[in-house]
């Protein structure tokens, strides 16, 4: 996935920070989105698509903070990759954000410009995986969406490797329609053998 | 028993009716007791009374049949007579009947008898005692006489009558004279009963007799002479009045009498009228067979009914007296009862009094032996009434060694005698400080001894006020570490400074994170931006790093200036300026507590040397303790008033507010360090600030409270000028 067509959002409440941030990733080409509060980002970014988030932590006492942000994020599902800053911190506080799915946390005074460009660089990778992800997916979906019903019931159990015959007293059907069917699933998904399609429904969810 | 209390049903009767039904029935008990008693003594009165008769009317008799038995012989003598015999026969000789005469008057006077004749067989008087007088029986003819009919029929006569010669009555006795074996004649007697009337008449109670047929004939009550118990038949009547034995008397009326008998007793009761008194007898009859007539004795009843009532009177008396002696008894009964449970329950009441009492009292023992505050209870004039043993820990002095004591007290510190005597004068007065006082005390062992005293009235249990009661706190410890505290002032100092500076570098490092992530930022993309060649954009970048760089620098400066603020210069600050930028900063703050602000800046020149953020800081924290207080007020009363004006050669920032004001007991606290009326306070607010304004500025840090409500701090500054 082409890495220029990711945005990078910064969520921060110091004027300063923001502009300075933007700057930065502007002037080494990247698309910049500036919001002064995680409601405001949440209102108006759109978060279903691919792309990076540099999230303050503290945003003024009344805002939200950035791990509440990042929370409602998880649970919008949104394949957003975060980026935490923060003013003062420990381990303990790395860690914790790392666990709960953060890419990565930069604390503000030892920072320097080329680590948060390094940093921002690397989520960007990781926001062009995703989006890959997401693309690949999109489309094993639409294949998968080509089979009949029957079929999407025969390739279920196909995929634990149940032979024909099990498969047809299973479906209350004949052996020979099961076998059809097969040949269906493999040509339509462009499985060789059940392992193959065992690993195409589990890359995609399906 | 006719019971008309009980109910129909049987239920048991009333404590009380039971009890007057008791009483009715004792009370009857003791009216037929009274009345049997009455009735036996009656009937003792009246056997006594019936002996007295019986022996009385023994005598009667006697005498009345001694009076007939002694003239009884006297005709059968005189019939012996040859005399009398001879005169009988030949009644023509005179001589003969003249000594016959004789003899029979001669014997008559000897004898005593009324008359003595000598009657021949047609019953013609032939001789008599009384031959010489002029009513003399000679010649009369007495035929018709019943004593005579018996006599010349050869037995004896004995008759009672009038007579027919004289008119008066008397007893004729008779017997038959005989010649040989024929009867000649009758000799008769008669003998006057009219003695032994007098006798009975000279006797109280009456005495009669009767005749056979029931006709009084002889007696003590005149009135009742010829009247009959009985009714006199006709044939009687004929049979007297041919015997002529009443005279010429015919009618015997039957006297007025009420008769009441017994069965058993030979008397009986009789009521009648004598001389027109009504009287009660109790009569006794005794039959004279010989004589044919009874003898009626009486006795007035009067006695025996009068012991009866005697008897009634005293029974009545006693029966009283006994009622009266056990109502009194029950009365007394009832009354010691009643004495005996009052006592039992004032006893109780004592105990229990007694029992209270003495648990209060050692509750209240334990209490004052367990406080760690010392008592001392003084009278009116300052004599100590009561010392507690945390008082005499104190002082190092027993209790017996303190009370009675009066002032100057033994523990009075030598140096303050002048306030202590000024103290105590005041207390005793009534005008103690209700936020007490401070008194130093000297111990026995010659240490100081802190304290604080509190005096309350003294109200004994009538209400009245009888002394003073004072509590007193040792505060010795507070009182050294005070001391301690001022001479290690310095030092605390700096030791407070310190613990700012540290508590400050935790938020300078985040301060200053965003300027100094912002500085890079902007120098990265200047950077990239000169390597590229856009120039404007990195001029632009530069002015920004600047622009970072500088805020970077203040924070700095001004945490350099709280850590050690007196090696910062003095500026020239505007007091107005200051004053409005303050107020911008705590804007949320204010709006937040929904306190209205007015502002009044008069201040013409308000400029003073000083150091600005620590001023600014000094009227933040004000600022901000006002609004606290007012969070206790109504809204519509949150009011701050920010004012700035000069006084001489100083100017001034009040800050005035609507809260509760200063308590007068926290007043001298205010300023010092660790003291907070707020819960999470520190107490080092208003400390710092005087410190900043007193030690950096040479000013002043006042405040009272206001007398409409609410106080004012204010800030006095020396003016630049």
């Amino acid at each position: 996935m082409n890495l220029s067509n990711l945005i990078v959002y910064v969520v921060d409440d110091d004027a300063a920070m923001r502009e300075s941030t933007a700057s930065l990733l502007a002037s080494r080409g990247y698309q910049v989105q500036l919001f002064d509060s995680g409601e405001t980002f949440l209102a108006q970014a759109d978060i279903r698509r691919c792309g990076v988030v540099i999230l303050d932590r503290h945003m003024g006492p009344a805002a939200l903070t950035g791990d509440q942000v990042f929370d409602e994020l998880k649970r919008q599902a949104s394949p957003l990759v975060v980026l935490f800053l923060s003013g003062h911190g420990n381990i303990a506080v790395a860690v914790d954000v790392t666990k709960r799915g953060a890419f990565n946390w930069l604390e503000k005074t030892l920072t320097g410009a080329d680590q948060l460009l390094e940093a921002t660089a690397a989520a960007l990778v990781q926001a062009a995986s995703i989006g890959d992800m997401q693309q690949a997916r999109q489309k094993a979906a639409k294949l998968w969406d080509t089979l009949t019903p029957r079929e999407m019931e025969v390739a279920r159990e196909m995929r634990h490797g149940t032979r024909t015959k099990l498969i047809a007293r299973k479906l209350v059907c004949g052996a020979r329609a099961v076998e059809t069917h097969r040949l269906r699933i493999r040509d339509k998904l462009n499985v060789g053998n059940p392992a193959e399609l065992d690993r195409f429904m589990r890359d995609n969810d399906l | 028993m006719l019971n008309p209390t009980a109910g129909p049903s049987g239920a048991p009767v009333p404590t009380s009716a039971r009890l007057s039904l008791t009483w009715i029935v004792v009370l009857l008990a003791m009216v037929l007791l009274v009345a049997w008693a009455g009735q036996w003594s009656a009937r003792r009165e009246s056997a006594f009374q019936a002996d007295a008769l019986r022996r009385s009317i023994d005598v009667y008799a006697l005498g009345l049949r001694g009076e007939a038995a002694k003239f009884v012989y006297l005709p059968f003598t005189v019939a012996q007579h040859p005399d009398v015999i001879a005169a009988l026969a030949s009644p023509g000789d005179t001589a003969m009947r003249q000594r016959a005469n004789r003899y029979l008057e001669d014997v008559n006077r000897r004898a005593g008898s009324d008359a003595l004749y000598v009657l021949d067989t047609r019953g013609n008087t032939l001789i008599a005692s009384n031959w010489n007088q002029p009513l003399t029986f000679v010649g009369q003819n007495y035929g018709n006489r019943p004593y005579f009919i018996d006599a010349v029929s050869g037995g004896s006569g004995h008759f009672y009558g009038i007579g027919r010669t004289t008119g008066e009555p008397g007893l004729f006795l008779s017997a038959p004279l005989r010649s040989g074996t024929s009867i000649v004649g009758v000799v008769a007697v008669k003998v006057s009963l009219l003695e032994i009337q007098q006798t009975w008449g000279k006797v109280r109670d009456p005495v009669m007799l009767a005749d056979a047929r029931g006709i009084f004939f002889l007696g003590s009550v005149p009135s009742w002479m010829y009247q009959s118990t009985r009714a006199v038949d006709a044939t009687e009547r004929a049979r007297i009045a041919q015997h002529a034995t009443y005279g010429p008397r015919d009618n015997f009326p039957v006297l007025p009498w009420d008769v009441e008998r017994t069965e058993a007793e030979p008397g009986y009761l009789l009521a009648t009228k004598v001389d027109g008194i009504a009287r009660r007898f109790m009569a006794l009859d005794e039959s004279l067979p010989n004589l044919g007539w009874t003898l009626t004795v009486m006795a007035d009843y009067g006695p025996v009914t009068a012991a009866r009532n005697r008897t009634w009177t005293v029974g009545a008396l006693i029966a009283g007296l006994l009622l009266l002696g056990t109502m009194y008894w029950r009365l007394r009964e009832r009354r010691y009862a009643e004495q005996r449970v009052a006592r039992q329950e004032l006893e109780l009441r004592v105990e229990d009094r007694t029992r209270e009492l003495g648990q209060a009292h050692s509750f209240r023992k334990a209490m004052e032996d367990s406080l760690l505050v010392g008592m001392r209870a003084r009278d009116l004039k300052g004599k100590i009434l009561y010392v507690n043993p945390a008082f005499c820990e104190m002082t190092g002095y027993r209790a017996d060694e303190l009370v009675g004591k009066s002032p100057p007290y033994i523990y009075w510190h030598p140096d303050d005698l002048k306030k202590h005597r000024r103290e105590s004068d005041a207390v005793l007065a009534g005008n103690a400080a209700p936020t007490g006082f401070e008194s130093r005390l000297r111990h026995r062992d010659g240490h100081d001894v802190y304290t604080m005293v509190y005096t309350a009235p003294l109200i004994d249990h009538n209400g009245e006020h009888s002394g003073w009661m004072s509590s007193v706190v040792d505060i010795s410890e507070q009182k050294m570490a005070e001391l301690r505290q001022r001479k290690d002032s310095e030092k605390l100092q700096h030791m407070q400074r310190l613990a700012s500076l540290g508590e400050l570098a935790a938020t300078l490092a985040h301060e200053l994170g965003q300027p100094l992530m912002a500085l890079n930022n902007f120098a990265g993309a200047a950077k990239a931006n000169a390597s590229q060649g856009r120039l404007a954009l990195l001029a632009g970048n530069l002015d920004d790093v600047a622009a970072q760089a500088k805020r970077a620098g203040d924070i700095v400066r001004s945490t350099q200036v709280w850590a050690r603020p007196h090696l910062r210069g003095a500026e020239s600050c505007d007091l107005n300026d200051i004053v409005t930028s303050v107020l911008a900063m705590v804007g949320a703050e204010i709006r937040h507590h929904q306190v209205r602000v007015s502002t009044r800046l008069d201040l013409a020149q308000p400029c003073v040397s000083g150091v600005r953020i620590l001023l600014e800081q000094v009227l933040v924290n004000l600022v901000l303790n006002s609004l606290q207080a007012m969070q206790v007020v109504a809204v519509e009363l949150r009011e701050l008033e920010i004012s700035t004006d000069r006084q001489d050669d100083t100017v001034r920032i009040s800050v005035a507010d609507r809260g509760p004001g200063v308590a007068a007991d926290v007043m001298a606290r205010v300023f010092d360090p660790y003291f907070t009326t707020k819960p999470e306070g520190t107490g080092l607010g208003l400390n710092i600030c005087r410190r900043i304004v007193v030690e950096n500025h040479q000013g002043a840090l006042e405040f009272e409270n206001r007398p409409d409500g609410g106080a004012v701090f204010v800030l006095v500054l020396k003016s630049a000028q």
